[in-house]
């Protein structure tokens, strides 16, 4: 196999592992907020689900929750899983990466003093108003540091869609370094791990400087 | 300067990649061929091997012998029936042993001769549905049997033979690459119709309903040449690497659990690609592995 073949198709793969990254951080973002207002909810019992909920996904391994969300069905429900195998993994990485952001979310919610939210109520604020013109703004900044580590993450994270047999880069590297008895498609890989990782980290800083309009 | 350190690496990393690509450009298929004719009675495997300058050879004693055949689904007796009849067929009409040509690991250890076949059983081509189309699930991670081929497209021994006979039968052929240890789960669940991919029967006979069986195997001892290890004894105390999930490991586990216990270790690993690594680095004295996968492994080393 030439080197050409060799990038070409790990390009191919590189593809696949970026349509996972993007759908999931597209997800997982959004969720993320939802399962964080759950979390902070005043009724416990809303609240006590929450965090069951995001200890199962924070304790248990990503891989055998892909494993859940694309053979339950079927084991559940006798259901037909054909096609379901890219849903599947999406859902599988939202719904696990949601956990995390949820609970990031809540640390920078923590960080804002309840005297601001007193100070906005005397200033006539809607409580709608106080959380996106005062409070979000705040913790946007808060979180960009933690949050930036998680996409990182995130980013490594595509190859365990290799567990339901999605073939992403690295499944694509282990592939090739068994029929060619090499490591160069393990190099390969690291090497556009680390182009796509270096790529997040430089965009959030960008949005951090962008951000810093206090300095 | 964080972006001077990211050139810095990546230079780095540029010239490593393509030091291992030169080494790993030689055509995969041309192998030694002392180390392809290695068959289980081969006595004298070693002798030749180490005269034609190989640098890692079989131990003349092996493991054991095993028969690659079909699963299927407990209960898909009529599937399982369909297609071995014509995997005979294809026996009888010469594309088995065509295929077999193309990989010189395997070739040896084919084991279906026309004389022993009545053809009068036998479906006849083009006699099956054309509306059906025959899931196959393979792993992609197992040459010479089902692989990403030098142009980086699905192939392998396996593939060939299940296109033929989905040609032969006249369905509609869909490969199913998927992750070896959730075979079980994906043939459950639908997702699969066999599992076809140097699948080893003994041990798992009842938990599958078996096709034909159309290639043996011996699991033997990988060493380097020079090694001061000639027989299975002389693993006393030594650390062998092995792949996780394979029937080399089975064997060791199970029948041949005596010898392991002799070992210093016996390593564990995800990949043989890792493990072959080791064994080149000396990390570890030697491999169990099955000879047709073994024989994939060295022959660019020993060419």
């Amino acid at each position: 196999m030439t080197l050409s073949t060799m990038l070409s198709a790990m390009g191919e793969g590189m593809l696949r592992s970026c349509a996972i990254f993007f759908l999931t951080i597209l997800f997982s973002m959004p969720l993320g907020m939802v399962i964080m207002f759950l979390r902070r909810s005043r009724l416990k019992l809303v609240s006590g689900i929450t965090k069951i909920y995001i200890a199962i996904m924070r304790g248990t391994p990503l891989m055998l929750q892909l494993l859940m969300w694309y053979f339950g069905p079927y084991y559940l429900f006798g259901m037909s899983i054909r096609g379901y195998r890219f849903p599947a993994i999406i859902i599988g990485f939202s719904m696990n990466y949601a956990a995390y952001f949820a609970e990031i979310y809540r640390g920078g919610m923590e960080t804002i003093p309840q005297g601001q939210y007193e100070a906005a109520e005397v200033l006539g604020y809607s409580k709608t108003q106080t959380f996106f013109k005062i409070i979000l703004p705040q913790v946007i900044k808060a979180i960009l540091p933690s949050v930036t580590n998680e996409i990182i993450t995130l980013v490594k994270d595509t190859s365990l869609a290799f567990t339901l047999a999605y073939n992403e880069m690295f499944s694509l590297a282990k592939q090739i370094a068994a029929s060619q008895t090499s490591f160069t498609p393990f190099i390969i890989a690291g090497v556009f791990y680390f182009i796509a990782n270096y790529a997040v980290a430089f965009a959030m800083e960008r949005i951090e400087k962008a951000l810093d309009y206090y300095k | 300067m964080k972006k001077k350190i990211a050139l810095i690496m990546a230079m780095m990393m540029i010239p490593a990649s393509l030091m291992g690509c030169g080494q790993s450009a030689a055509p995969t298929t041309a192998a030694e061929p002392a180390a392809t004719e290695t068959t289980a009675a081969d006595a004298a495997v070693e002798d030749t091997a180490a005269d034609s300058g190989a640098q890692y050879v079989f131990l003349d004693e092996d493991l054991g012998v095993e028969s690659y055949a079909i699963g299927f689904r407990v209960g898909d007796e009529e599937l399982a029936e369909t297609v071995s009849g014509a995997v005979q067929a294809l026996v009888l009409n010469g594309t088995y042993d065509e295929i077999g040509e193309k990989y010189p690991d395997i070739k040896d250890y084919l084991c279906l001769t026309a004389d022993d076949i009545d053809a009068s059983t036998l479906p006849e081509e083009g006699s099956g549905d054309p509306n059906f189309t025959f899931k196959h699930g393979f792993d992609l991670d197992y040459p010479p049997y089902s692989y990403r081929q030098d142009d980086a497209s699905v192939g392998g021994f396996d593939v060939e033979l299940c296109q033929a006979v989905c040609d032969y039968l006249g369905w509609g052929y869909e490969p199913v690459p998927f992750n070896w240890d959730a075979k079980d789960m994906e043939l459950n669940a639908g997702s699969c119709d066999c599992i076809w991919s140097g699948f080893t029967k003994e041990g798992r006979e009842d938990d599958y309903t078996w096709g034909i069986t159309y290639s043996n195997n011996t699991q033997g001892i990988l060493v380097p040449a020079d090694s001061d290890i000639k027989t299975l004894a002389d693993l006393s105390g030594k650390i062998v690497g092995v792949q996780t999930a394979t029937s080399a490991y089975d064997m060791l586990e199970d029948s041949q659990k005596e010898l392991a216990d002799t070992f210093a270790e016996l390593r564990v690993y995800e990949t043989y690609t890792i493990a072959y690594n080791d064994l080149k680095a000396g990390a570890i004295d030697a491999i169990a592995i099955d000879m047709t996968a073994g024989s994939f492994l060295i022959a660019d080393d020993n060419a």
